[in-house]
């Protein structure tokens, strides 16, 4: 189906044609900086260093409250872990949570390797299963790599990268065990 | 001059992170933006946009009890209306190509993964403010024109059939 919509005054005359008839429609839109700027807009617009010196002292103001944050949360995980790995499904969703939170948070703020573990321990939850908890092993490994990424930042790169390869075998062999599992019966 | 477009802008932020939101925000209004808006999942989303009808969106993408695809496959089955055409960057965590393709497929304007950086917001706010895509409606989607680079193609090319907003 075809739509007409109503003319924006920068269309221009082009626009005030009927649209061939085709199952397919390609609308040029313009630029929102265009339209909000009016005559005061000049083409291309650039990122200005100044502006984006200003968002990364934003970002480091926030650095110190996040790591009181990350302390508490890596806390938390570790309070969680046991009943999570007992089957406490309210507590699952809150590990979790904080595991999402710190994959997407911690690296804007200079914890990359705990951002590399939450996301690996996020990647091994939202591919497990019931089963996968009850051993509670690969669970724990990973939070007590996030626990020691926090407290010793200046880890050699080649040991955090060896123990995170160790933490994707782990996940692998899980999975894979899985599988031959659900062959076997 | 970008300073003085940030100032005129209304950005709706979607996170169920209160950190995050938080975060986006800071940055925002550091660029100076004066209206930012907040919506913890896509259920509360959707009430905003109909009443404030921002100038862009900043979604996440896992969120519960609507996630950030389909509020934005809501948003863009909108028709008749410029809110279906809002540009709408989302940001992730989930970085494989599959969630990418999804979301490419679902029309989200730009993809940032997580953790974001000041200078990939910035830029991917730049692209979707000074440099649209032109907008394509199919049978099967709705959104920015899926292909950014000139390449050879079989069949007809019907990009020459533009009509403008």
């Amino acid at each position: 189906m075809i739509e007409r919509r109503p003319l924006s005054r920068l269309a221009g005359d082009e626009a005030r044609e009927e649209a061939p008839p085709l199952d397919v429609r390609f609308i040029r839109v313009p630029s929102i900086a265009e339209r909000k700027l009016g005559s005061d807009y000049v083409a291309p617009m650039r990122l200005d260093p100044r502006v984006l010196e200003q968002m990364q002292t934003t970002i480091r103001e926030l650095e110190t409250k996040y790591a009181d944050s990350l302390k508490s949360q890596i806390a938390m995980l570790q309070i969680l872990v046991e009943p999570a790995c007992r089957g406490d499904k309210e507590a699952r969703e809150r590990f979790y949570m904080l595991a999402h939170d710190m994959r997407g948070l911690a690296g804007t703020f200079g914890y990359a390797i705990v951002g590399q573990f939450a996301d690996s321990l996020c990647r091994y939850v939202e591919h497990s299963r019931d089963g996968d908890w009850n051993d509670g092993t690969v669970v724990n490994f990973h939070v007590d790599a996030i626990r020691d990424a926090l407290e010793n930042p200046g880890t050699d790169p080649a040991i955090t990268t060896e123990t995170l390869n160790a933490l994707d075998r782990l996940i692998g062999s899980d999975v894979s065990e899985r599988g031959s599992q659900r062959k076997r019966g | 001059m970008s300073v003085a477009l940030f100032e005129k802008l209304t950005i709706l932020v979607v996170d169920d992170s209160a950190y995050m939101r938080h975060l986006l925000m800071t940055l925002l209004q550091a660029l100076g933006v004066k209206e930012v808006l907040l919506a913890i999942d896509g259920d509360e989303a959707l009430s905003i946009v109909h009443t404030k009808e921002p100038d862009l969106i900043i979604t996440d993408a896992a969120m519960m009890p609507m996630d950030g695809f389909s509020f934005a496959s809501k948003l863009r089955s909108i028709r008749g209306h410029a809110l279906g055409m809002v540009p709408i960057i989302m940001v992730s965590g989930h970085t494989d190509i599959a969630s990418v393709e999804r979301a490419r497929d679902i029309g989200i304007s730009e993809f940032l993964s997580k953790p974001i950086s000041a200078r990939g917001l910035y830029e991917r706010l730049i692209q979707v403010l000074d440099r649209p895509r032109q907008f394509v409606e199919t049978p099967t989607y709705r959104g920015p024109d899926r292909r950014r680079r000139e390449r050879p193609f079989k069949g007809d090319d019907r990009r020459n059939s533009i009509a403008l907003l």
